[in-house]
């Protein structure tokens, strides 16, 4: 009962897993891919598990003081930081607030063009108009040199009669990003007062993320935006849990790899010894490769770059080609026997 | 003398490893500071992966799968660049996807710099070529995002990909909105698969999976580690090229014509190489020495 | 890129801080190093746990219930199963439903991945070995762009020269008209006897490459040699174990190549943190802001001092142990 109805169950996923290449049949496609749906989900499911039982693990060993219980806080208390980080806070309560992006206007004096002042709340938000370079929406003297700290000058440009398309953004991600297409309209100004218009522009769907808005020239139109700073994982990600991801994840993962550049130096000092022929073979064309590989070898002399290609194109190339075929014989041994229900070492002891 | 000779050999054979520590840090770091550039010359399989994206037209469609992790972007982030230069200055429709978990926010901030940006900046005076345009996402480029799954990903993908990414792309636009996505149900529909795989899953679950599905034209990079393991691959069609390492991905920023951190990181390479093979021939000479000392102390004794 | 905000310059200081850190691990494991490790380990499981919830969990999951799609309440009465298990010991078992369900299902994708493996792979091994020079004056663009030093915007060219006046001998390959210097500079280097242009192109048909059939001839008997060596039901003595040696002795040259490959590998790693570290690959105006190198040199000795402080301690410890 508690191993053969997991059996059974492995045996008909793994069939219709292994006939999926075979049948084009419409209805057995629909089946198949409802199971790797679920397939899917229970690798993610896997994954979540992994955490929850690290946790599980070393939260008693914190309780109970054991050895090197201090370092276990600090793992712990990453991961709680990243998790909080992770969580779509807004979310949770329905969908997250973009921040606002209002563009309001008053009739002013002027032919030719309208005049688009920036009032932004985000003092280091930088505008694109027209997928231009972009620039400060507060500077102090020249908007187009990012490089330099946001100043105390409101952004000002002026737009010719047409359409042009305004982003609003911070310089970092995990912000919202706002866009606005304003029609400049070729006409007269009105004496009409303009509506204040406001706009919530949300950045999901992006259907609805460029709203036109008519703007007569000669009038000065102002845009407010607000940027609010998004929390989460998944896309698009938050500010925090992308700087945790960029300063500390990135960076560790990296380097703990990067090490093993120094420990293959010292393994190869230590154990690579020509003991007989097969490992002078080794070592000899291990030598011949890492030189032929580098440009220094090429300096040498030309003949090194072809010794390399040509030991990779044919020897290489023979002996992987055994490898593999004696690996695929033995995946399709073992694959035949799970899906024959004979393999039963992957579901423990009863 | 016989006794001064036993400790010279007694104090190699015990050699502190850390030294040898000490002597890769100094060949990776030594070269940033005076670097040799010796020109590079591209090699078959580079070529091959050069020119296979090179005979793709305007308004074709790619698949690009950036299958990696932080630890892998030394290697890998070189290729991705050259070849995302090439696609847009092609003026191809790309549409980007992962299959590792380690990958989406790295992806998403290139997307922002790269493939929404400008990868030539304006005034770069060291490249010679067509500049390349930013793109517009959801119109010239799709990012759906990561799936888990590993090989029932990469499967999902080559029978039904809209029901693999839950026709939605990353950002909750509906794939059937998007105008690039238009016909395509599987691989199969796609002008061209590039891959940028740092290991598994990556270049060889996408051929097993994928590629025998209607003869699917691939390229890829991939890590220096697992580049034995493609070649062969390569060798029977499966795969029309294949840049592996940073050396390669240098043969191949040189044929796109814009030099970045594969050249600079190339030249590295040569003295971390030098520094290696003298590992080697010094811990074969230490132990050849060790075994002529005892060969002649046992006939000595004899 | 522009100015940077506080929050982000401490955020790449933190980034080389934590590189050393780690790096530290090359003298000893100590402290410092055990610090970084946990804090590492702790954020990964943080991010892999939210991002496998936001990006599968809950568009296949939770939309498609929240949708109405009944039949994926399977899935979540699996991934309720898997979670006992985790939780609960006297429950466990109810996870071997869920884990057969995807052994079952990946065995049977793997079953189908592998024969690509298998029969695409025999296919070149089991093609003709005599391997025929491409010859100039007849055979098309795609198989004269993959001699040495030839490139498609030559190949072309030569199809285009050949219509007017085929070619009398390879020598006039290096001088075609209507190419730049550096692609005539790049054939003539091409040129050799053994393994060259020379070698595997002809003006004729039915010449033969003969390097290139040796090697052909040599990778075909490697393969059966190395086969014959992985065939372990048989005694490998005699001819057997000649045979089984060769297939040895190519599998080690393989081995050798990967080892240098590997040499490579992870070397680029390092020297990717290296180049980050001092701002190489950044934007020039970004990588002033953070000053890389002045940033290392303090961490390392922050670190350097850190790991002297430790050692005094313990070496202070020890000696009251001993006292007692």
């Amino acid at each position: 009962m508690k191993s053969t109805i997991p059996l059974v169950i492995g045996c008909f996923v793994g069939w219709f897993a292994f006939g999926e290449l075979y049948v084009p049949h419409e209805d057995y496609r629909w089946v198949f891919e409802f199971l790797r749906d679920q397939a899917q989900i229970l690798a993610a499911m896997a994954f979540i598990l992994g955490g929850i039982n690290v946790i599980q693990v070393n939260y008693p060993k914190i309780r109970r003081r054991e050895a090197d219980w201090q370092y276990k806080v600090v793992l712990l208390v990453g991961a709680v930081a990243m998790g909080t980080a992770g969580l779509r806070w807004h979310a949770l309560g329905g969908e997250a607030d973009s921040g606002s992006m209002a563009v309001s206007g008053t009739a002013a004096v002027g032919t030719g063009y309208a005049t688009l002042a920036f009032d932004s709340a985000d003092r280091d938000a930088l505008v694109i108009i027209d997928g231009a370079p972009p620039v400060r929406a507060w500077h102090s003297g020249n908007p187009s040199d990012i490089t330099k700290p946001p100043g105390d000058q409101a952004l000002s440009v002026q737009l010719r009669p047409g359409e042009h398309v305004i982003t609003v953004r911070k310089p970092v991600e995990g912000y919202a990003k706002h866009e606005v297409s304003i029609l400049v309209a070729d006409n007269e100004p009105t004496s009409a007062k303009y509506e204040i218009l406001k706009r919530w522009v949300e950045l999901l769907p992006a259907a609805a993320a460029v709203l036109p808005i008519n703007v007569a020239p000669g009038q000065v139109v102002t845009v407010s935006t607000d940027l609010v700073m998004y929390w989460g994982a998944g896309s698009p990600h938050g500010r925090v849990f992308t700087w945790m991801y960029d300063h500390i994840f990135f960076p560790c993962n990296a380097t703990m790899f990067a090490l093993l550049a120094f420990f293959i130096a010292s393994a190869a000092f230590r154990a690579f010894r020509a003991r007989n022929t097969e490992s002078a073979l080794l070592l000899g064309a291990a030598i011949l490769v890492m030189i032929g590989l580098v440009p220094i070898g090429r300096a040498m002399s030309p003949i090194f770059p072809e010794i390399e290609e040509w030991i990779m194109d044919t020897l290489n190339t023979t002996g992987r080609r055994a490898i593999m075929m004696g690996a695929a014989l033995g995946a399709i041994a073992t694959g035949l026997r799970v899906i024959l229900g004979i393999e039963r070492s992957h579901l423990g002891s009863d | 003398m016989a006794a001064e000779q036993k400790d010279w050999l007694q104090k190699l054979q015990t050699f502190d490893r850390r030294w040898i520590f000490l002597a890769m840090g100094v060949a990776i770091i030594a070269p940033l500071f005076a670097p040799l550039n010796l020109p590079v010359a591209p090699s078959a399989m580079v070529k091959s992966a050069y020119y296979t994206v090179e005979d793709l037209k305007e308004g074709d469609r790619v698949l690009l799968s950036l299958d990696m992790d932080p630890a892998s972007t030394p290697e890998l982030e070189p290729y991705y660049r050259a070849v995302l230069l090439q696609l847009k200055r092609k003026k191809v429709k790309i549409v980007i996807a992962t299959t590792w978990y380690a990958a989406p926010p790295l992806v998403e901030r290139w997307l922002s710099s790269t493939v929404e940006g400008r990868i030539i900046k304006q005034g770069d005076s060291s490249y010679h070529g067509i500049p390349d345009d930013p793109y517009v996402k959801n119109e010239d480029y799709v990012w759906l995002g990561f799936r888990e799954g590993r090989e029932a990903t990469i499967n999902g993908m080559a029978t039904d990909i809209r029901g693999t990414f839950d026709n939605q792309a990353a950002d909750g636009t509906p794939l059937d909105d998007i105008e690039i996505m238009n016909g395509i149900e599987s691989l199969a529909d796609f002008d061209l698969i590039v891959m940028v795989s740092a290991g598994y899953p990556g270049i060889k679950e996408y051929i097993q999976q994928a590629q025998g599905r209607g003869n699917l034209r691939m390229v890829g990079a991939c890590t220096a580690v697992s580049v034995p393991e493609y070649t062969p691959y390569y060798n029977s069609g499966q795969l029309l090229g294949l840049v592996g390492g940073m050396s390669k991905a240098a043969e191949y920023e040189k044929l796109v014509g814009k030099i970045g951190t594969a050249t600079q990181g190339t030249d590295v390479l040569n003295l971390g190489h030098v520094v290696v093979i003298s590992a080697i021939l010094f811990g074969n000479f230490i132990f050849f020495a060790g075994q002529r000392r005892r060969r002649t102390l046992r006939s000595g004794k004899v | 890129m522009g100015h940077l905000s506080a929050i982000d310059l401490f955020g790449y200081w933190l980034g080389i801080f934590l590189t050393f850190a780690i790096l530290s691990f090359l003298y000893k494991d100590n402290p410092v190093y055990k610090i970084a490790e946990h804090l590492f380990i702790g954020v990964s499981i943080g991010y892999v746990v939210t991002l496998q919830y936001f990006d599968v969990i809950k568009p296949k999951l939770v939309e498609n219930l929240a949708e109405g799609n009944l039949r994926y309440l399977i899935g979540l009465a699996l991934a309720l199963m898997l979670f006992v298990k985790a939780v609960s010991k006297r429950w466990s078992w109810l996870g071997r439903y869920p884990i057969g369900f995807v052994v079952g299902f990946y065995a049977g994708l793997q079953i189908n991945g592998v024969q690509a493996d298998l029969t695409k792979q025999m296919e070149p091994a089991m093609s003709s070995v005599v391997v025929d020079k491409v010859n100039v004056n007849a055979d098309p663009a795609e198989a004269l762009q993959l001699l040495p030093g030839m490139n498609p915007s030559i190949a072309k060219r030569i199809v285009e020269v050949r219509a007017e006046k085929p070619f009398a001998s390879i020598d006039e390959i290096d001088e075609i008209p209507g190419l730049p210097q550096w692609q005539l500079d790049d054939l003539e280097e091409a040129r050799g006897a053994f393994n060259g242009l020379d070698a595997q192109a002809s003006v004729s048909s039915g010449d033969t490459f003969w390097f290139g059939t040796f090697a052909k001839l040599l990778m075909l008997m490697g393969l059966i040699a190395s086969l014959v060596y992985f065939y372990f039901s048989v005694e490998h003595k005699g001819a057997i174990g000649k045979v089984s040696r060769f297939g040895v002795w190519v599998l080690m040259i393989g081995f050798g190549a990967a080892f240098g490959y590997t040499v490579q590998g992870r070397l680029a790693l390092a020297i990717g943190r290296a180049l980050d570290v001092l701002g190489r690959d950044k934007d020039p105006a970004l990588a002033a802001q953070i000053d890389g190198g002045v940033v290392a040199v303090i961490s390392i000795v922050v670190i350097v001092g850190g790991i002297v402080a430790w050692e005094l301690l313990l070496r202070r410890r020890r000696e009251s142990d001993t006292n007692k």
